[in-house]
């Protein structure tokens, strides 16, 4: 059985991974096995960092034959090492979901003695998961670079999800920082997933599909000197292109320190505002070029919503009793469920404010740019609205920020709502 | 004014709802302490299992979705469920048309703030809820939710959990939902005593230890943790004690 020394080291390597979420998948549980998926993903436990616990997160070994620049676990790097069996995680991963503490296993793990020998102990305890555990719960697997590819999809054909990290925004940047992994290690694997994954769809595959969860990415924000506008368009082609799931960012902390590396970490608002931005290329119907120029930062003050709201004064006030919901969508203040809300209820009846404020949609800064039956009751002044938001903004800083939150995060957010 | 009292079921609440119907002022309430105003007469509630049928086909020809929304509102601990449940169907039949959507009318919203605690601590517990091992190999998870909600959580743990046995013990309504591998039951268990397995303790410490391991200390968030695991859930859960 695995000890709890080995466990912790194993933890700690995983942790700064940020992906938890276990939505997306709808597998059965078959032939009187153990566990099924959630569509909508579960949290088991919430940790004092205000983050979700869905998936056991941990890795194989972090003993790295690979010396990337940002890890915790590179090569050069003095830390305590460990390597567990396939069979001791397959145990812990039955008895932690037999008690209900975790949804599945999220299994990533540093390249040890060369990418495919690592791959193949990944597919083994995958295979050993399904078949000899009977385990149908929810499994996310770490896609290592360089491994052979015929590994890959064997274990694709029988997890839930996978990810290949990107871990930096460009390619300049993951010379300099991650030498060995090359771009093409990292985006020729995502595409042959990608386009494995539409044929089944196309082809309506039901047994053993590839990721019935698709897939993700991540990368660090901070390490490296890329704009926010920069990096949003990169998040926009792997979701129109790559059909990524979900784009993970990581603010970049100093654990570790080197000259190729800043002194101090990006913060945490900086993360924020991508995720809301991201928010808004996924649900909200907004193009990158609408929320920020390539050569640009998002807004520190405004949330991207409203800096371009701002920008765009023209198009409001607008009605809500008559406008589309992709207009409401791009009211301030106004989030995915409160504008299906709208939708829903203008139908049984005209909708004035104080109808608004018992649904309790929030108004304070959407009230600038609706109209209710005609009435208006924002400040007339560009100038004015600018204050209030800002003001109305400094309280959300301080409130609301936090690792993944959002302003529209609702509880299945948080396990990557898909 | 007409107090109706019934006892707690769903076919007394829904025949109360047809006695109550044609009344111009009542409330309906399975609760027996409740206050008296001077002028109030109690009536004892009869079930009447076709009263209860008739209103229920009443509902469920404006709204499919309508007395599955009302029986799971009538599990909350809310004192005021029933005459919420009652305004949303006097609602509906006035109305001849579902409106659940009706997002700003008072009855609705009330209604489905109720309905919503109760959906949403259902799929909390599918999360929170935990069980240990006995020495059997059946699993036990003792638990003391705000609302009734144990029949509802037995079909995903059923289905997850098929071929183990296991038992989900409700210790404030002295509830439990036993499966034995093949289907479940609900039956009235006051107090259960459970010998662990010998691995039991092992797994709990490793739990443990994952728990504080995956934690990152630098950025700590305790009031978001609290926001989405409320304080009140934390006795059953290893981690948290």
């Amino acid at each position: 059985m695995l000890d709890a020394n080995k466990l912790e080291i194993l933890t700690e390597s995983a942790k700064y991974d940020v992906s938890c979420s276990s939505s997306g998948s709808n597998r059965v549980n078959r032939g009187g096995g153990l566990g099924n998926g959630s569509v909508g993903g579960l949290c088991h436990s919430f940790t004092p960092d205000g983050r979700c616990i869905s998936l056991l997160k941990i890795l194989m070994s972090n003993e790295c034959i690979y010396d990337c620049e940002y890890c915790p676990n590179r090569k050069s790097a003095d830390v305590p090492r460990a390597r567990v069996t396939p069979d001791e995680i397959c145990e812990l991963v039955i008895n932690f979901y037999r008690r209900n503490y975790i949804e599945g296993l999220f299994l990533s793990s540093a390249v040890f003695e060369n990418p495919n020998r690592t791959m193949e102990l990944l597919c083994e305890t995958v295979i050993k998961l399904r078949k000899v555990y009977n385990f149908n719960g929810y499994i996310h697997l770490k896609g290592i670079p360089h491994a052979d590819e015929t590994l890959v999809f064997k274990a694709a054909r029988l997890v839930d999800r996978m990810s290949y990290n990107i871990e930096l925004p460009s390619e300049k940047s993951l010379k300099m920082l991650a030498p060995q992994k090359t771009k093409q290690s990292l985006l020729l694997p995502m595409k042959n997933l990608r386009d494995a994954i539409t044929y089944d769809k196309e082809n309506k595959v039901r047994q053993n599909r590839v990721l019935p969860a698709g897939q993700t990415t991540q990368m660090i924000i901070g390490a490296s000197p890329e704009t926010d506008g920069q990096i949003l368009q990169l998040t926009e082609s792997l979701y129109r292109n790559m059909g990524l799931k979900r784009v993970y960012y990581s603010s970049y902390i100093p654990v570790v320190q080197s000259n190729k590396l800043p002194a101090v970490g990006a913060g945490l608002l900086r993360e924020h505002r991508l995720y809301q931005a991201d928010w808004l290329i996924r649900y909200y119907g907004f193009d990158v070029a609408e929320i920020v120029g390539e050569g640009e930062n998002l807004s520190y003050e405004y949330d991207p919503k409203c800096a371009w709201a701002l920008r765009n004064m023209h198009l409001f006030p607008v009605e809500v009793n008559t406008a589309p919901l992709a207009t409401l969508l791009r009211v301030p203040g106004i989030g995915a469920k409160s504008a299906y809300k709208i939708i829903e209820a203008r139908k049984f009846s005209k909708l004035d404010f104080d109808n608004l404020a018992k649904m309790r949609i929030v108004l304070k800064r959407a009230k600038h740019f609706i109209t209710c039956g005609g009435k208006f009751y924002g400040s007339e002044s560009l100038s004015q609205v600018q204050t209030a938001l800002l003001l109305d903004g400094k309280n959300e800083v301080t409130e609301q920020l936090s690792m993944f939150s959002n302003s529209t995060v609702a509880l299945s957010a948080l396990t990557g709502e898909v | 004014m007409k107090i109706f009292i019934c006892d707690g079921t769903c076919d007394s609440f829904f025949s109360a709802v047809f006695d109550a119907y044609f009344q111009t002022d009542c409330i309906i309430t399975s609760d027996s302490e409740v206050q008296l105003a001077l002028d109030s007469q109690i009536v004892k509630v009869e079930t009447d299992l076709e009263k209860s049928r008739r209103i229920q086909r009443g509902i469920q020809r404006y709204d499919v979705e309508g007395v599955p929304d009302v029986v799971s509102v009538l599990r909350s601990c809310d004192g005021l469920k029933e005459q919420i449940a009652f305004e949303y169907i006097k609602l509906v039949f006035e109305r001849k048309a579902a409106i659940k959507k009706a997002y700003n009318l008072p009855q609705v919203i009330e209604f489905n703030d109720i309905l919503y605690k109760v959906t949403g601590e259902t799929h909390r517990m599918k999360g929170f809820l935990r069980f240990m091992e006995s020495s059997s190999g059946a699993l036990y998870a003792p638990y003391s939710p705000d609302n009734d909600i144990t029949d509802l959580l037995m079909p995903h743990f059923a289905e997850r959990f098929a071929s183990e046995k296991f038992v989900i013990h409700d210790l404030k309504r002295k509830l439990a939902g036993m499966y034995d591998g093949h289907s479940w039951v609900i039956a009235h268990v006051g107090e259960a005593e459970v010998y662990l397995s010998e691995y039991e303790k092992t797994f709990e410490t490793l739990w443990k230890c994952y728990y504080n391991a995956v934690n990152i200390k630098s950025r700590p968030h305790e009031k978001q943790m609290k926001g989405y695991m409320p304080v009140r859930y934390w006795k059953f859960l290893p981690e948290k004690n």
